[in-house]
């Protein structure tokens, strides 16, 4: 009986006060509106950026008398090194087809043999992609046999992974201070919905209900404001992806709806945010009446 | 039951109650007679522990005003029916469902809250009025909503405060009697009033406030 009170009250509660709970609903929306947007936003700016660097993070230049054998060994060792995400082999031909689709030489008719060497393109998990990391990658790369020379173009490498810590740290920051306003904001609001409860409140703790009992049916309450609130800026914002998408607008790399954890972020943001905010509101106004 | 060991309670306002030392027994009719604004709410705060005494001791079913914990709060008031002066009645709801709160924040179950507040609404008067709203009431009959959602928890004690006070006097003279026959089936009640003609139709020990103490403590 308890529990059913609690659920009774708590949707008697949305309904009896319809406009104070669409208010928040609707602030509680705009509020996850601007932190899902703004984690997309970030999420979208670092993709292009590290889109900015090559397709790989290294190449390894592989000896001309190298063997079949003494490739696929050094393969092997490469793919099974920590955070190589990706390894691809190019042969001395795949080499020279490059060259030709790159200068609009053949290389072949220029020389008699083919001088370009067979290679091995590397690319890291991002977790890896330091040049602390790579440097000692290739360290222990060099001293295989087999391997000529790697190619790593530190310097871009550094600038952008530079620029992406700064954005990272910006928006970081950034993010921190709309979810601290969204939190102030939204909880000033739950505050004036559960003012407008206040006979209520008031009745039920004379009438012998206990603190879990007055709490309870408000916590559901914003529990469902919450998932409403979050679920609206969930489809709002994949509406808005799709019609960037449709109207030819731009077709972003990072969407929401390939992130179910920024959608569970969301959720459980929003609910934590308005059922914390509404206990906290209900616990306030109990302190100041007793 | 209920004991008020040398309370003094002072208010913001400069007002206070003095050195209030009384016990309440289990059965007792008791009026709280006084002015209005000589602390007769207070005193009745002070039972169900919405006041506490700056200094000394209110003692409720063996809880101590000085060492209770915020669930004993919730137990003394579970044992304690209610009636006040502004009705405290939930204007949004229909008559049975302010009957039925008290039943359901102590969680009873649905039938039993059935056959309580319909039982309670029979017993005075006012099982047609169930569907109505408070507004739909005149001020006797939401005075009678208000002892029977006090009452449908088969409370210990009554605390009724001034609940006449804006009734005329018919209605006035039903709810007291409506309240002296709960009193004539075991609860205990304090009736607090500034009305000195109920002290003359329906004598019982009378407890006079005056200046901020305990004048008069006589049957």
């Amino acid at each position: 009986m308890k529990l059913s009170y609690i659920i009774r009250e708590g949707i008697i509660g949305i309904r009896r006060s319809r406009m104070p709970f669409m208010i928040s609903v609707f602030s509680v929306t705009i509020a996850l509106l601007v932190v899902g947007v703004g984690v997309l936003s970030v999420d979208n700016g670092l993709k292009y950026i590290s889109d900015l660097q090559s397709e790989y993070d290294l190449e390894i230049y592989l000896e001309n008398e190298v063997q079949i054998a003494e490739t696929q060994t050094i393969a092997d060792i490469i793919t099974k090194y920590p955070g190589v995400i990706r390894m691809d082999y190019l042969s001395k031909a795949d080499a020279a087809a490059l060259y030709n689709a790159e200068f609009g030489e053949d290389v072949l008719s220029l020389l008699d043999d083919n001088p370009l060497p067979s290679s091995l393109r590397v690319s890291f998990e991002e977790d890896y992609r330091t040049a602390a990391y790579i440097q000692s990658f290739i360290h222990s790369v060099e001293s295989l046999s087999g391997v000529d020379e790697v190619m790593f173009k530190k310097d871009l490498f550094k600038r952008v992974q530079g620029l992406m810590q700064l954005i990272y740290s910006v928006a970081t920051a950034a993010l921190f201070l709309i979810i601290l306003s969204t939190v102030f904001l939204t909880a000033n609001n739950l505050r004036l919905m559960i003012l407008a409860r206040y006979e209520f409140i008031e009745t039920v703790r004379l009438l012998g209900a206990t603190d879990f009992m007055v709490k309870a049916p408000f916590f559901l309450e914003g529990g469902i404001l919450g998932f409403m609130g979050a679920s609206f800026s969930v489809i709002i914002i994949a509406a808005f992806e799709y019609a960037l998408k449709r109207y030819g607008i731009i077709d972003l790399p990072v969407r929401i709806l390939d992130h179910p954890e920024l959608i569970l972020g969301l959720l459980i943001f929003g609910v934590s945010l308005s059922s914390l905010g509404v206990l906290k509101a209900v616990r306030r106004m109990l302190r100041f009446m007793s | 039951m209920i004991k008020f060991e040398n309370v003094h309670l002072r208010f913001d306002t400069g007002i206070s109650l003095r050195n209030l030392n009384f016990k309440i027994d289990s059965g007792e009719f008791i009026y709280l007679f006084g002015d209005s604004g000589c602390g007769k709410s207070s005193i009745l705060k002070m039972i169900y522990m919405d006041l506490f005494p700056n200094a000394g001791n209110v003692v409720v079913f063996d809880h101590n005003s000085s060492q209770i914990k915020r669930r004993d709060i919730s137990r003394i008031r579970q044992r304690t029916g209610m009636m006040f002066q502004d009705f405290h009645l939930l204007s949004d709801r229909d008559i049975y469902a302010n009957i039925a709160l008290p039943l359901e924040v102590q969680g009873e179950k649905s039938d039993e809250v059935r056959r309580k507040v319909v039982a309670q609404a029979d017993e005075l008067g006012i099982r047609t009025k169930l569907t109505h709203y408070p507004h739909e009431l005149s001020a006797g009959e939401q005075q009678k909503v208000v002892l029977a959602r006090a009452m449908v928890i088969s409370p210990d004690v009554l605390l009724a405060d001034e609940p006449t006070a804006n009734l005329d006097d018919t209605s006035a003279l039903d709810v007291l009697q409506s309240i002296w026959k709960i009193n004539s089936s075991g609860t205990t009640v304090l009736f607090a009033t500034h009305n000195s003609k109920f002290l003359r139709t329906d004598p019982a020990r009378t407890l006079t406030i005056e200046s901020g103490e305990i004048t008069g403590d006589r049957l």
